[in-house]
């Protein structure tokens, strides 16, 4: 049995993939290191409530979206419930000092125009900004699914102006500027460093259109799971891989996996960290340049995750995420004090008649290594990390207890994860939030590589999120069957 | 940095960073031809180049007119007196 394609890694990058060739005909096969496909977003339940981990919630998710469409397209839509969140309020962002709220609208005519009523003087600056950005998230191929991605030059959007160069052009408010700075907690990149194209990619479609899943991240992993079945692929679970193998003529032949087993394919699709992707092929079948490249790709911010539960469902949380922070901060480029920085806050839709209690998660960015020397368990000893922990997680819970107290009244902090935990779960080396980032100065990889037949697809390839993963999926795929043709097939589902 | 000590770095990274033969790399080469680089190598080159040189290069510098080994020396010398003339 040869498979045309084996893809590495059953993330949701990986899984899109995977569903994308078999629509095409193709014999593939998905291995995964963790037991079940797509780890990381699947969530987890403690003390009989489930909590999210990686998926709160997708932008570009509203009827005819461009992530409705992709779901469409790989048959996933009727396995999902959306959930969208208020068209009045699905991003709440609380000032951290005086306790005044400003609610994100859906919609980018309607966030205009709320925000030009909270910022009367700002009128002329915000409608220019946003007109901007959206804009320039028309010019994104797959985002837009209008847009030829073969023209598209990747280099020029990706490496400026800054998010924050754009926003001092446009907006004298410095309120306002953080405020519009909050959403880069999508994607772990500071203003100064994020591309004003790659923010607009990631946040506008947020700002068309806000859904949770029922069910949560779960749910999503269910729905690929169910696709994967009848779409024929094949499924590896538990098993790592060792290393490409290549023929005595230099030619992709086969996945040899921690057993010992051989996969034999034609193609290969690596959907795991960049970084370990270069384990996997010989020192020869790349150059010393792109190795370096990948060696040294910086990751976004890492960050503290609390999951909390209590006797009642927080209101506010029904169909908001709530966002805090002191809104006069301003974000020079690095974190503030644990007391300052902005906070998110968010809690998944219990599954369709389940009636299931769920949990709710707050997530705060946070450097790696700044548990001092109990981020590294070895040296430090478990002791030391978890007393480090603790701290952090009680200073957390004291600020929500300060600033969102109708939240945690009552409630209580059934896990948490740090840094340290992120680098185990999702294979960053420095526990990256969102693994790679996607920073203006630092050259991310593309779907092609020097070796025939092998792509990458991913985050660090695209953009974060479970839409940023799945564009990874459909430029790497295009790379095989041709962008314009990938294309054409997704908007058949209009 | 002279002209000359500009154009051994240049020359001397990308023997090393691309597996170049030395004897290949005359003025003339054509990066895509006679070095055997392609598309893909591209921002490997503009990385390569950063780190040597520590300046930053941006989309709209010239760097995708580049054809010849002899372009790439004469895009790093502009840049490098540019650089220089600015903090002079």
């Amino acid at each position: 049995m040869i498979f045309d394609t084996i893809i590495i890694g059953g993330g949701i990058s990986g899984l899109t993939s995977a569903l994308i060739l078999a629509r095409h005909g193709r014999r593939v096969a998905v291995v995964e290191q963790a037991k079940e496909p797509a780890p990381l977003v699947r969530g987890f339940h403690r003390e009989g409530i489930y909590f999210d981990s990686a998926f709160h919630y997708a932008g570009g998710f509203g009827e005819g979206e461009v992530l409705d469409l992709f779901c469409r397209y790989l048959g996933l839509n009727e396995k999902l419930t959306k959930v969208p969140l208020s068209d009045q309020s699905y991003d709440v962002f609380r000032d951290s000092e005086t306790g005044r709220e400003i609610a994100f609208r859906r919609g980018v005519a309607a966030l205009r125009e709320s925000f030009s009523k909270s910022f009367p003087e700002q009128a002329v600056g915000i409608a220019g900004y946003l007109s901007d950005l959206e804009h320039c998230c028309r010019t994104l191929p797959f985002l837009n699914l209008e847009a030829s991605a073969v023209d598209w030059n990747i280099g020029a959007a990706m490496q400026g102006p800054s998010l924050a160069e754009v926003l001092a052009g446009r907006i004298g408010n410095p309120e306002l500027r953080h405020l519009f700075s909050l959403h880069t907690l999508l994607h772990g990149v500071f203003p100064q460093e994020v591309s004003f194209a790659f923010h607009a990619g990631v946040a506008v479609p947020y700002y068309h259109s806000a859904c949770r899943l029922a069910g949560g991240g779960r749910s999503l992993a269910a729905a690929f799971v169910g696709q994967l079945a009848v779409s024929g692929v094949q499924v590896f679970l538990g098993r790592g891989v060792k290393r490409l193998c290549f023929s005595s003529a230099g030619s992709l032949s086969g996945v040899e996996l921690g057993d010992g087993e051989t996969l034999a394919c034609r193609e290969c699709l690596v959907s795991i960290h960049p970084r370990r992707f270069l384990d996997l092929v010989p020192e020869g079948a790349l150059r010393p340049a792109y190795r370096k490249r990948l060696m040294n790709l910086e990751e976004t911010v890492s960050g503290y995750v609390l999951f909390l539960s209590g006797p009642r469902r927080p209101q506010l949380l029904a169909a908001s995420n709530l966002y805090l922070g002191p809104f006069g901060s301003g974000t020079d480029g690095r974190l503030q004090s644990l007391e300052r920085r902005p906070l998110f806050v968010s809690g998944a839709a219990p599954a369709p008649g389940s009636g299931t209690e769920c949990g709710w998660t707050v997530i705060c960015p946070a450097d790696w290594g700044e548990m001092g020397i109990a981020t590294e368990r070895g040296r430090g000893g478990e002791e030391a990390y978890l007393a480090a922990k603790e701290a952090v997680v009680g200073r957390i819970v004291q600020r929500l207890k300060r600033e969102a107290p109708e939240i945690v009244d009552g409630a209580r902090v059934v896990a948490a994860a740090t840094p340290l935990t992120l680098r185990d779960y999702c294979g960053g080396p420095r526990g990256g939030i969102y693994g790679v980032k996607h920073g203006i100065g630092q050259y991310n990889p593309q779907a092609a590589t020097r070796i025939p037949g092998v792509y990458l697809c991913g985050q660090a390839t695209a953009a974060p999120g479970l839409l940023g993963t799945m564009v990874s999926a459909f430029l790497a795929c295009g790379q095989i069957f041709g962008h314009e043709r990938l294309r054409g097939e997704v908007l058949a589902w209009r | 940095m002279t002209d000359q000590e500009i154009i051994e770095l240049i020359n001397s990274s990308l023997i090393e960073e691309f597996e170049l033969e030395a004897e290949r790399m005359t003025p003339d080469a054509h990066i895509y031809q006679d070095l055997g680089l392609d598309s893909l190598d591209i921002v490997d080159m503009v990385v390569v180049l950063e780190n040597a040189f520590k300046f930053k290069i941006r989309e709209g510098d010239g760097v995708r007119d580049i054809r010849t080994l002899g372009d790439i020396h004469r895009f790093v010398i502009e840049k490098k007196r540019a650089l220089e003339g600015r903090t002079a």
